[in-house]
């Protein structure tokens, strides 16, 4: 009997857990503090390989293109997106508009974290046929086709969820979105940084994801109006 | 002083004490009485208190939870206020005054009109007196003027009175509705709020259903029986049908109620309630609980009686997962619940492990012998291999179906002698017309490598596997369909291997390995790869006399024929034989007395146990004197459960039809035709319901380049491209390196497998006619603009013809040209209105809703439609694909 009910308990756990008890509740943050750093690339840094684009030449050949799944630079990881995860209150969390714009047949941004009810405006100024395929599991998979005359196609992405955007058509085209639950996220910049803001004093498991690396996490004390620094280390396995 | 004959003593003895005794006892008995009749025999009575106390309490917490939630809402807050506020203005003040008065009016108007109406009543009734008057003159030929009159006089009386009347009515109305409009604002704040508070009030409904009000006192309800009959369920043993008696709703009362998920039992819901006990499903209230659960349905007087788990009672409890047992009596395809996912599983096995070679079970009489045919096996076979293997199969391939009947090392020997001597005549001829295929080198590393290439491109590990732990196609938790052949050199040579993978048909016909139309040099690379594959067997001493000795292959067939081998080979000679094992039809129904359980003592009294060990352990209940044959299968407990779950539904009572879900030709279509898709193993490459597709785990990085997903085939093909394609495969995808192998199916297997894909898509009419001449012209014209590049640009990924797209090939899809032929001008539309949702993950994106505005009007069905209508006109002019060749239009 004792089995049983514990069983059922991890069911109704498990059917609930994803959307209330760890629902996140927002508010006005107060003497929040903040955590910052650099997310370091472990290993030799990789070479860009180029990218041969074996169709529709005239269109997205124009400009050279460069596979963008592990960015480099000056020894930091570029595109890894460092979050809060176990954060249950802090600051509001507001959707926002992303925009991925196609222009050369290459999504920019590559990598584009927001957080979840946000939508997200995908641009076709190419003149050629796209199609925007997400290979999600969590929210409902769609697969649009997005030929000359549409310009512009909006998709609202309402669950947590790290999502593979692909063109079936262009087989090199390869998007990320990083759909957060909680406001605290923050996509490293060209040299690797990241910041997260008006965090409440608290200790955090703050988690790195990278396309290629995969996950990372440590865990950082906030106080109150002052500025937590971390380094997370990744490498190839 | 006594009198004579009476005896004085007698009459002055008191017998009230025996009076005080016997009406102490009559009490003692009639309380006795009272209480085993309402408390020791009735045990449900307590239940159903228990039950009604538990319902009283979480309706109540539920009601105040809500309560305190809508009291703590402003809305409701304000809503309420404002109620109040109305309510007291009609009780006070300018509104509570003209209410008064307009009520004082109404009665006046009413009084007035009622007395106006009456008048009117009452001429109508003297008008039919007239005219019946009038028609009877008439009739008897007397004079009609006088009532003609009277009638008259009366019609100008009515004519008078009407407008009164209708006055008067009016009058009424105007100030009902005046009354109306100002308890308007009361009446709608209520309605507002009933609909806030209806997540309250509704445990209000839960509450009035547990107790009985009397006055001010509440009481819960007096316990009753809950009795359901299902008329003609049963037949007696007179086999006159008989109705089942079902009351296990007595104790189980929240079965099909919501919210009693964590309660104990007896008041739990049921498990996925939602779906299983669904109106369309199975509803308690109309079903009841024992067509599924067994137990004994009248019975309640004890939880175990009720459970029929009792002596003598025969169809105990089937709690949980066992109760998928049941399915069987009412679904003939029961592979299709989702539901009972240990039924198909046990069904899969039963129907492939073999048993059915040695008991016959009704409803599995043609089943073919899944072993492979031993006519020419000394053609194929090492001769030490062979001895090892039937010696002992799992030490060679641990998940192979063959079972281990623990031979001893000579009567393997017999055996294998035997087989031997009956296949030689054959397989020496075959050897002859077989010859070792020239460019054969023992070790040569290049055309080894070509093989392995090969091997792992064109599709042979969607059934086969080559190493430890590799295979993709499973029988139930571990059992292998298909052998593996990490170490087939021991068991064939290069020679057989060679032709056999050429043409597996010409050396065994009835095999169920495929041909996959290699070429000589591909398939002399493969073979030479499989030779690679482990060691050479090593030689045992003496073989070859023992082989010919003629008392030990004399000894061998009796073996032969005592363990039954031909219930799975096809053996010379053995043809005729019958199954050697008792028959199953009605195994799940075998009692205690039924069952030997040898001088087991450690094994439980139940069919449950007997039959878990009978299939752990074949031959545990043999004992010195009595010998028991069955091999062991070495099953994991899973697939014993599995297999257990298809024994028990082998039952002697039959469910009536009318209560029998659809047992129509489709039904039987599907059954028979998935059989046989499992005999094939198509699921090993292809997704068919679901299930399967087991290959395309070597795909995960490129999903593009496995076999296609056939879930809704049948909707999607025309059935006669489909019967076409099956017997004659021709390239859809020519950029995949896999290859649809060529089965040989005869008419009538490909006529199956054609009516499965039917049967699951529920197609109706398999044979569509598209009529060319019907389309119309604009549609074509708008289609090509669709089609170019500045639109749909169709061909940026399709094939049309010697058209192909640009880029790598994994990013192609199918030749448009083939859609004629192939696809349903029905499913083009659905597919075209939304891929994802006919195939999910498909790299087929959706163009509609949002066609071009300048096309056909904008409108998205006349786009879709005239894209249909090309599509299936493209191929017109192509030569038909061989494929298509059973009916060229």
């Amino acid at each position: 009997m004792k089995t049983r009910n514990f069983g059922a308990f991890l069911l109704a756990a498990a059917l609930v857990l994803p959307y209330s008890a760890l629902a996140y509740d927002g508010a006005a943050v107060s003497d929040g503090g903040s955590i910052s750093g650099v997310v370091k690339f472990v290993g030799a840094a990789p070479a860009a390989k180029k990218i041969d684009v074996n169709k529709d030449k005239e269109v997205c050949d124009k400009t050279a293109k460069s596979d963008a799944s592990l960015i480099v630079s000056g020894g930091n990881l570029v595109n890894a997106v460092v979050s809060i995860t176990d954060i249950k209150k802090g600051k509001k969390l507001e959707p926002i508009k992303v925009t991925l714009d196609q222009n050369g047949c290459e999504y920019k941004p590559h990598v584009a974290a927001f957080p979840a009810g946000s939508t997200v405006e995908i641009l076709n100024p190419d003149g050629i046929l796209h199609n925007v395929h997400s290979y999600s599991k969590v929210n409902t998979a769609f697969n649009v086709a997005q030929p000359k005359f549409k310009k512009s196609v909006t998709q609202k992405i309402d669950k947590p969820e790290i999502i593979n955007i692909k063109c079936d058509v262009h087989g090199w085209m390869n998007a990320w979105l990083f759909v957060s639950e909680t406001p605290y996220f923050s996509l490293t910049d060209n040299s690797g940084g990241f910041k997260l803001t008006d965090v409440p004093a608290g200790t955090y498991t703050v988690e790195v994801w990278h396309e290629t690396l995969g996950k990372t996490s440590q865990k950082v004390t906030v106080k109150a109006k002052e500025e937590a620094k971390v380094a997370f280390e990744m490498g190839k396995k | 002083m006594a009198v004579r004959g009476i005896d004085e003593k007698e009459e002055k003895k008191s017998y009230g004490s025996v009076f005080l005794l016997g009406s102490g006892l009559l009490v003692v008995i009639s309380l006795w009485a009272f209480w085993d009749d309402n408390i020791t025999r009735r045990p449900w009575k307590a239940v159903q208190a228990a039950f009604y106390r538990l319902d009283y309490r979480k309706a109540r917490e539920a009601y105040e939870a809500e309560d305190k939630k809508l009291k703590a809402d402003p809305a409701y807050q304000e809503l309420a206020k404002k109620l109040a506020e109305e309510q007291a203005s009609l009780k006070k003040g300018a509104s509570a005054n003209k209410l008064k008065a307009l009520k004082a009016d109404e009665i006046e108007a009413d009084i007035g009109f009622g007395n106006l109406d009456q008048k009117v009543k009452f001429i109508k009734s003297e008008l039919e007196e007239a005219w019946y008057e009038y028609d009877h003159a008439a009739q008897q030929g007397r004079d009609i003027k006088p009532y003609e009159e009277h009638i008259r006089g009366l019609d100008r009386q009515k004519a008078k009175l009407d407008p009164e009347l209708d006055a008067a009515r009016a009058k009424r109305d105007q100030i009902r509705d005046e009354i109306k409009k100002i308890h308007a604002g009361v009446k709608e704040l209520e309605t507002q709020l009933a609909k806030l508070a209806a997540d309250r009030d509704k445990w209000i409904r839960v509450i009035d259903n547990v107790t009985v009000k009397l006055g001010p006192l509440s009481f819960y309800k007096i316990p009753n029986i809950r009795q359901l009959t299902l008329p003609e369920f049963d037949r007696n043993r007179f086999d006159e049908p008989m109705a089942r008696v079902d009351r296990c709703q007595t104790c189980h009362l929240a079965i099909n109620r919501p919210g009693f998920e964590n309660e104990p039992e007896p008041f739990r819901t049921h498990p996925r309630r939602e779906v299983l006990l669904a109106d369309s499903a199975h509803p308690p209230e109309k079903i009841g609980c024992t067509t599924c659960h067994e137990g004994q349905g009248p019975a309640v007087n004890s939880r175990e009686q009720a459970h029929g788990e009792v002596h003598y009672w025969e169809f105990p409890l089937r709690r949980k997962t066992q109760a998928q047992s049941s399915c069987v009596s009412c679904h003939f395809d029961a592979q299709r619940l989702q539901d009972a996912p240990l039924l198909a599983e046990g069904q899969r096995m039963f129907e492939q492990m073999g048993c059915t070679g040695c008991h016959l079970v009704k409803g599995y009489e043609d089943i073919p012998k899944v072993g492979p045919s031993l006519r020419r096996i000394s053609a194929k076979v090492d001769p030490s291999w062979m001895v090892r293997w039937v010696e002992n199969p799992h030490s060679f391939r641990p998940n192979t179906r063959m079972p281990n009947f623990d031979l001893k090392e000579n009567d393997a020997t017999s055996i294998a002698a035997f087989l031997w001597s009956v296949s030689k005549e054959e397989g020496d001829q075959w050897l002859q017309e077989h010859p070792a295929p020239a460019g054969l080198k023992e070790g040569d590393a290049a055309l080894a490598a070509k093989g392995k290439a090969l091997v792992e491109s064109i599709g042979c590990k969607g059934c086969h596997g080559f190493a430890d732990g590799e295979a993709a196609t499973v029988l139930g938790k571990e059992k292998e369909i298909i052998p593996n052949l990490k170490n087939i050199a021991a068991k064939v040579g290069a020679r057989w291997t060679y032709h056999w993978i050429k043409n597996p048909r010409d050396f065994s016909p009835a095999t169920r390995m495929p041909s996959l139309r290699l070429t000589d040099p591909e398939a002399l690379a493969i073979a030479a790869y499989l030779t690679t594959l482990g060691a050479k067997s090593e030689a045992i001493g003496g073989i070859e006399e023992k082989f010919q000795d003629a008392k030990n292959i004399k000894r061998g067939e009796g073996l032969v024929r005592k363990y039954g081998c031909f219930g799975c080979h096809d053996i010379a000679g053995m043809e005729k034989e019958s199954r050697i094992g008792v028959e199953l039809t009605t195994f799940g129904s075998k009692t205690l007395e039924d069952l030997f359980f040898g001088n087991r003592t450690e094994v439980g009294r139940n069919w449950d146990d007997w039959t878990y060990n009978k299939l752990k352990t074949p031959r545990i209940y043999a004992t010195d004197r009595v010998e028991q044959v069955m091999p062991q299968f070495n099953l994991v407990d899973e697939d014993i459960k599995a297999l257990r779950i298809v024994l028990a539904g082998f039952r002697e009572r039959k469910t009536p039809p009318q209560y029998a879900a659809d047992r129509g030709q489709r039904v039987t279509q599907v059954v028979e035709g998935r059989r046989l898709m499992h005999q094939y193993n198509c699921v090993g490459c292809h997704e068919i319901e679901n299930r399967g597709g087991f290959i395309r785990k070597y795909y995960e990085q490129n999903p593009g380049l496995a076999p296609p997903i056939l879930n809704g085939e049948g909707e999607k093909v025309q059935a006669h491209w489909l019967f076409g394609f099956l017997k004659e495969p021709i390239p859809i995808r020519p950029w995949l390196a896999l290859r649809m192998p060529t089965f040989n199916f005869s008419d009538q297997e490909a006529n199956a497998l054609v009516a499965y894909f039917n049967g699951l898509s529920k197609v109706e009419v398999p044979y569509a006619y598209f009529d060319d001449r019907k389309v119309p012209k604009e549609h074509l014209d708008a289609s090509r603009i669709l089609f170019g590049k500045d639109y749909f640009n169709c061909l940026s990924c399709h094939q049309q013809g010697e058209k192909k797209p640009e880029g790598p090939s994994e990013g192609w899809a199918p030749d448009l040209n083939l859609a004629r032929n192939r696809l349903s001008p029905a499913w083009i539309i659905k597919w075209l209105q939304d891929p994802q949702k006919v195939q999910p993950g498909t790299k087929m994106p959706s163009f509609f809703p949002g066609g071009p505005d300048n096309i056909l009007g904008g409108k998205d069905e006349r786009q879709i439609e005239a894209l249909r209508d090309y599509i299936m006109s493209l191929g017109k002019g192509a030569a038909a694909p061989a494929g298509g060749r059973v009916a060229s239009r």
